[in-house]
């Protein structure tokens, strides 16, 4: 039976009937979801505030320079809409965004199991550090030179070089945050009988997770990066192909055009995929803050 | 017979906490374990719950569940009041409803508003995270309760509202539990049993019964058994600092 409240007419108690309960807590789901995502949104207002102060920097020193050394941002924009009419944007940008994001998923992957295993050997860790050092401080110029002669002038030797040099950043991230668990609520699990499986699920993820973020946005950022330049120097197309012709065109506003692309790539990859994800698995962390949890 | 330690001994880096440590709990009965500081107590506890492997002897168990309150409320950060309520129950594998339901029941056993099982527990109070801890290990319905010094973090008065909670817990589930506390009074309060640790060894000192019935034993009563076993040198460890530096 139904109990209505005395608030509520017989006709209210009718209609949350008529209506299944999966239904109902489904519609408060995407209410709550758009509610979010128009926060989000609305949020992002100061970061593009932001943006256009570096843009207003940028006008300056174009007005200082001149065009020959650095465009103007308009002027950029305007080539960049050009590109946009043309075939070349497209087989360009997707040939390097695969590229990266497979080296990014590699990356990431292979960095975040390998550290978390490795979190909860205090041998492991200790040997593995160095390690991780050692393929930190070898420049990603050189991983692209062996890439190169290892793979030879491919897609592949992009990819690769992507995941040697950021490897080591989702690695660290992960490795810090499994060896920093907190044992005390660990063993609270244990003490209800939580198996490992489950206590790495429901202690250890959600504290590796305030690691992971950071480490994986380094990790994304550096892939894109790393993406270009390998494509610049081992002249396998994508944007760092398109790059490397417009610098032998010495088409400076199509340099920074491109440059441009990259950067709004990195941008969605944080903002859009990467920022959304950690506000929805961290909520938590906002209830410790001065102004708390956004309900 | 509940639970029973059968000549335990255990040593951390070496170093020898306590040996041939024989204790039995009986069903329902709450026994304190009460000693200084550094004397063993919590590993006893944390050895009995299965928490830490003995170097020596062995932990007989004779019931399906039991359920662990610590010094910190131990609440998952990340999970609210009432998720962390239910969080024994969703390591048994029980459903999503039945366990909101367990942990709204037991939550307003304790003395949580309904509002607060939305909260973080960053936005509850210390005695309100301990109340949601004293609350998470009832709704297992654990056969055995370890306390382990659980309420030293709180104010008296709250202490008090929290030592009746577990005593009122404590017969209307008919566990067993074993209290660790260094204050003599709480052990006067919540137990039937009382069982005395040596700082210096780890021996126990002194194992004696306590007069009267766990929620029986009015503020006067409870007063005059410490007062009167202060003159006890037994005791001495424990209400003299001064000596215990020097041991």
């Amino acid at each position: 039976m139904t109990v209505s409240s005395p608030f509520e007419g017989p006709r209210v108690g009718e209609a949350r009937r008529a209506m299944p309960a999966w239904l109902r807590a489904g519609a408060r789901a995407c209410v709550a979801a758009t509610v979010w995502l128009g926060r989000y949104v609305w949020a992002g207002w100061v970061g593009l505030a932001g943006l256009f102060c570096l843009a207003a920097g940028w006008q300056a020193g174009h007005e200082f320079y001149g065009s020959f050394i650095l465009p103007a941002p308009l002027e950029t924009v305007t080539v960049l809409f050009g590109l946009f009419e043309g075939p070349e944007l497209a087989q360009a940008a997707s040939e390097t965004a695969w590229r990266s994001l497979g080296g990014f998923l590699l990356a990431a992957g292979l960095g975040t199991l390998a550290g978390s295993v490795a979190g909860y050997s205090f041998a492991a860790m200790r040997i593995m550090r160095p390690i991780v050092t050692v393929i930190l401080g070898v420049p990603p110029i050189a991983w692209i030179v062996l890439a190169l002669i290892w793979f030879g002038s491919g897609g592949g030797s992009a990819v690769l070089t992507v995941v040697l040099a950021s490897f080591p950043i989702s690695f660290a991230g992960a490795l810090e945050g499994a060896a920093t668990r907190d044992r005390a609520l660990d063993a609270m699990a244990r003490s209800f009988g939580a198996s490992l499986p489950t206590r790495f699920r429901t202690v250890t993820l959600p504290h590796l997770l305030s690691y992971l973020f950071p480490a994986w946005t380094t990790t994304a950022g550096n892939a894109w990066k790393v993406t270009v330049m390998a494509e610049l120097l081992s002249n396998t197309g994508g944007i760092g192909g398109q790059l490397a012709t417009a610098r032998a065109l010495f088409d400076i506003p199509l340099v920074t055009a491109w440059i441009l692309l990259v950067v709004a790539f990195a941008l969605i990859t944080e903002y859009g995929m990467l920022n959304p994800l950690r506000e929805m698995t961290e909520r938590w962390r906002s209830a410790g803050l001065p102004w708390g949890v956004k309900r | 017979m509940k639970l029973a330690l059968d000549k335990v001994g255990h040593a951390w880096l070496g170093r020898t906490v306590f040996e041939d440590f024989d204790l039995v709990l009986g069903e329902g009965e709450v026994v304190a374990l009460a000693g200084p500081s550094g004397c063993g107590k919590t590993t006893i506890l944390q050895i009995a719950a299965g928490l830490v492997e003995p170097l020596r002897g062995r932990v007989r168990r004779h019931y399906r569940r039991h359920a662990v309150v610590f010094q910190e409320p131990r609440l998952l950060p990340w999970l609210t009041a009432r998720d962390n309520i239910a969080y024994g129950l969703k390591v048994a594998g029980r459903g999503r409803a039945e366990r909101g339901a367990v942990a709204e029941a037991r939550a307003l056993d304790v003395g949580l508003d309904r509002d607060d099982l939305d909260k973080y527990p960053v936005e509850l109070s210390g005695g309100m995270r301990q109340r949601a801890a004293v609350a998470r290990a009832l709704a297992v319905e654990p056969d055995v309760m370890f306390f382990d010094e659980p309420f030293t973090a709180v104010d008296v008065g709250l202490r008090r509202a929290l030592q009746d909670l577990v005593i009122a817990a404590a017969r209307r589930a008919r566990f067993s539990a074993l209290f660790v506390t260094h204050d003599l009074a709480e052990a006067v309060r919540v137990a039937h049993r009382l069982i005395v640790l040596s700082g210096v060894d780890g021996r126990i000192v002194d194992q004696r019964a306590i007069a009267g019935e766990p929620g029986r034993r009015d503020n006067r009563t409870v007063f005059d058994i410490v007062e009167g076993w202060s003159a006890d040198p037994v005791f001495a460890e424990l209400f003299d600092a001064d000596r215990r530096g020097r041991a």
